[in-house]
């Protein structure tokens, strides 16, 4: 059910376009935790308890007390695109801020990894969920002024059918009921394919029926967001003005300009020195100047994107449960987030399942530091002071991450010994066998121990299937057919307490056979100046302005 | 002069086809292949041979080097991996501001530099010589980024007098633009005024106790004159050679400082093309470069020579 794709693992970090490359696979945000620097921690708004496929009320920050004011010219440092405004083909979050100022997707953000109305208002399947209904909100135009209509989406799909949805979707699957209502049949059945629909889908972004594949939106200006592309040069920076025809009200903002860089300093350099009111995107390592300031905002998207220690359980030194099992009684996980995160995570439990999915099981108990117990059962399996080297690649907090796990781990006994990599060297170390020929353990040629990112979904399956079942990212060979039943029980849930009961084993037997220990869910930072609120964000690179502007 | 100029031209093609062809082999010995290095580490195998196969680089080298090599000579460098543009749409705007913030640096830097070099020359080993020296010898040891990251913060992220984005918005004034570009410009004359102060110094020592100054002087010529016409002649020939090769150094080779302040010109496009492996990209912005650094060098040579008549150019009869 979830393809096969393309993925790249960590979309959500800074300075690297390594992104979701031609992905279809679903990509989560997560709530929001806004906190001026002035405050310490600040407050979480829980995910919203919906089903993840029902919409929720669309997701907006609480004005200021003074208002918004109407007017002005918002200055936001963001990535230089990577690769052309092509919505099909665009792989890389500098490419995605820019596309998605314009174009919208059916599905928008709520709460939490929940999905929201944006230019579909409903949506539901049939019995088995292998077709589902989309109505459309009516009233929509495009940039030119035509309506947008059901003729958009059938299009679109179609499109897509031959790219990023080809595992989901045949040409045609789409039909038009009315002019307001698409049906779409699924190659087999989907109780989330809304998700593929949505911004956790980068790609799938609605455009005009006369968008054939290959368009790009500086050649081709279109769309029906609030914004719409007046100037474009990728050496330099995006213009985009006002749509004050859009569907959701007219813009606060008068203009938005994107300032293009490479470097995450200039970006941090450009915000602080006033040359730009916003930042798209920033890391915790070198952003603390900006965390420190209370002239600017900065929000803390909570969301599913982790760091992956991997442990080859099919042979070596990892082979025995039990010394996987010290690895991750031995790492103190409160510790790795007040110390690298500054606190802006969540506590990992050996799964990949994070708090923001609504069908999370609370309830498991979670996993802490216990360094006897970590020694004995290194002494039970044969491997007191056991050597071992460590692989990470030299991406945002990684390397920092190593350090302190390789100073944990000295407790236990272990001698770790750490090779840190650019990512171009690393990632032929974690998995040097991409396509899966060698089931149940396709990721092969890899290192049997190292720490690998994973980036932002909304939904977990990627990480489930890839990661833990049929092997092409999974570097730890794990091979469980509980495990791989109980995925294929949350599956094939059509609602959130199925795939509740079925999270609840998913989770149990991850963290017992910890192929994976997962530390944390760390929080994607993004920054604006406090004289500006209203910006919606994802992580992913979205960055919704319809409802931004300067503060009264 | 036809003949040297002949003579120029033919070694300038000798020179960008090694350009093109040091180009080529270093792109083609770095691990792993173009459409790999562009989708990604994760893009499937299908993907990456289709990829490949649209750009070309699937071909066997030799055909992909005569190839690149045809389009050097018929100044057709292709379409960029990474953009899908043209490449000349991507290099030539890059040009154009590579040579506005080369062209504010060098206002800056040669008379500033020239004249505080003739004016230690003029006080040698009295405290302002020993100043000028110093300071040169200090900015000068100070790679260009870090001075450049040092004005960023100071200047842009602290007083707020600078631009830390100094790409100058479309319909900036003249003054304007300046402002933008001040602070990298500023960069770089930090980078470069020592050394050729320096050099300036020691040219005009040199002339000041040459044999003709002083039969200049004994001529009764006034002091200024002297300077003017015979001391400056012959000392500025070796800082009028070092700013020639700067020129082409100015256009490229200050990647440091356009990173820092964000600026699009051809060494931050070449960065970036090299880190994508976008050949087209990185062979037309180092071919212009190149062709910069040999114009520069031959526009130096002819100054030189009417400068000092006693210095003729090779081949010119």
């Amino acid at each position: 059910m979830v393809r096969g794709s393309v993925v790249g693992l960590s979309t959500a970090l800074v300075g690297t376009v390594l992104a979701a490359c031609g992905s279809s696979s679903p990509e989560a945000g997560g709530t929001t935790d806004t906190t001026t620097a002035a405050e310490t921690g600040g407050s979480d708004t829980t995910a919203a308890g919906a089903a993840a496929t029902e919409p929720v009320a669309i997701t907006e920050p609480a004005p200021p007390a003074g208002g918004i004011k109407q007017g002005g010219t918002l200055r936001v440092a963001s990535q230089k695109p990577g690769s052309p405004l092509d919505p099909v083909a665009m792989d890389n979050l500098g490419t995605y801020t820019v596309v998605t100022t314009s174009f919208e997707y059916l599905c928008g953000k709520g709460e939490g990894a929940a999905l929201a109305p944006a230019l579909a208002e409903s949506w539901s399947p049939n019995a088995d969920g292998s077709e589902w209904t989309f109505k459309l909100r009516s009233g929509v135009k495009w940039h030119d002024g035509t309506p947008f209509t059901s003729a958009d989406v059938v299009a679109t799909l179609d499109r897509l059918a031959e790219a990023n949805l080809k595992a989901y979707i045949v040409a045609g699957a789409a039909k038009p009921t009315d002019d307001t209502t698409v049906t779409v049949k699924l190659n087999a059945a989907d109780g989330q394919f809304p998700y593929q629909l949505s911004l956790y889908n980068p790609q799938s972004l609605i455009t005009p029926a006369a968008y054939a594949v290959g368009t790009t939106l500086d050649k081709t200006p279109a769309g029906t967001g609030p914004f719409k592309l007046e100037k474009y040069d990728v050496a330099q920076g995006a213009t985009f003005v006002a749509n004050t025809d859009w569907w959701g009200g007219k813009p606060y903002l008068d203009k938005v300009e994107f300032l293009f860089s490479d470097d995450i300093a200039t970006q941090m350099s450009g915000l602080q020195g006033g040359a730009a009111d916003a930042l798209v995107a920033f890391g915790i390592v070198g952003g603390e100047a900006i965390m420190a300031s209370d002239q600017f905002v900065v929000e803390s998207i909570r969301g599913a994107a982790h760091r992956q220690i991997w442990m080859n359980v099919r042979e070596g030194n990892f082979a025995d449960v039990r010394v996987r099992q010290a690895v991750a009684l031995g790492i103190d996980r409160q510790a790795l987030i007040d110390t690298i995160l500054q606190g802006r995570g969540d506590l990992g439990n050996d799964h990949p399942i994070a708090p923001v999915y609504e069908y999370w099981d609370s309830a498991q108990p979670q996993r802490g530091r216990d360094v006897e117990a970590a020694k004995k059962l290194l002494a039970d399996a044969g491997k007191t002071g056991l050597k071992i080297t460590m692989h990470a690649p030299k991406l945002a907090e990684i390397p920092q991450l190593a350090e302190v796990i390789q100073t944990q781990l000295k407790d236990i006994g272990m001698d770790i010994t750490l090779n840190i990599e650019s990512t171009d060297t690393f990632y032929d170390r974690w998995c040097k066998v991409y396509d899966g020929t060698n089931e149940p353990a396709g990721c092969d040629g890899g290192e049997e121990f190292g720490i690998v990112d994973y980036g932002n979904r909304g939904t977990p399956d990627v990480y489930l299937v890839k990661a833990y079942s049929t092997g092409e990212w999974n570097s730890a060979h794990y091979n469980s057919e509980p495990f791989k039943a109980a995925v294929t029980a949350y599956q094939a849930s059509l609602d959130t307490p199925g795939r509740a009961a079925a999270m609840k084993d998913i989770q149990a037997i991850a963290t017992e056979d910890v192929p994976y220990v997962i530390p944390y869910f760390y929080n994607s930072l993004m920054a604006y100046s406090a004289k500006v609120s209203g910006i919606v964000a994802s992580g992913l690179g979205h960055y919704e302005l319809g409802k931004a502007g300067f503060v009264a | 002069m036809r003949r040297y100029l002949a003579k120029r031209f033919a070694s300038a093609i000798v020179t960008l086809w090694l350009l093109a062809t040091i180009v080529f082999l270093i792109v083609n010995v770095l691990p792993g292949d173009v459409g790999r290095k562009i989708l990604g580490p994760f893009a499937p195998k299908e993907e990456v041979a289709a990829f490949n196969q649209r750009l070309g680089t699937d071909r066997p080298l030799l055909e992909q080097y005569v190839t690149s090599i045809r389009r050097v000579f018929t100044l057709d460098f292709g379409t960029s991996y990474q953009s899908g543009r043209d490449v000349t749409e991507v290099i030539f705007p890059a040009l154009g501001r590579s040579a506005k913030l080369a062209l504010l640096a060098f206002i800056i830097t040669i008379p500033l530099s020239i004249a505080a070099g003739i004016y230690a020359a003029r006080r040698q080993d009295k405290l302002a010589d020993r100043v000028i020296v110093n300071v040169g010898l200090a900015t000068s040891a100070l790679p260009e980024f870090v001075s450049a990251a040092v004005l960023a913060t100071v200047f842009c992220v602290h007083w707020k007098i600078g631009y830390v984005f100094a790409n100058p918005p479309d319909g900036t004034s003249i003054i304007g633009q300046i402002r933008y570009l001040l602070m990298p410009a500023l960069a770089m004359v930090i980078a470069y005024f020592g050394y050729l102060a320096r050099m300036t110094r020691a040219g005009v020592i040199g002339g000041l106790h040459a044999d003709y100054t002083r039969t200049a002087a004994m001529k009764g010529l006034s002091r200024s004159a002297v300077m003017r016409h015979h001391i400056l002649r012959n000392a500025l020939a070796p800082t009028i050679t070092v700013i020639s090769v700067q020129v082409g150094y100015f256009f490229g080779g200050i990647i440091g400082v356009e990173r820092v302040f964000n600026y699009a010109g051809l060494g931050s496009t070449m960065l970036a093309a090299a880190g994508a492996r976008d050949i087209p990209v990185l062979q037309g912005a180092v071919l212009l470069v190149g062709i910069i650094f040999m114009l520069s060098t031959l526009l130096a040579d002819l100054l030189i020579s009417f400068l000092n008549p006693r210095v003729r150019l090779e081949g010119v009869r």
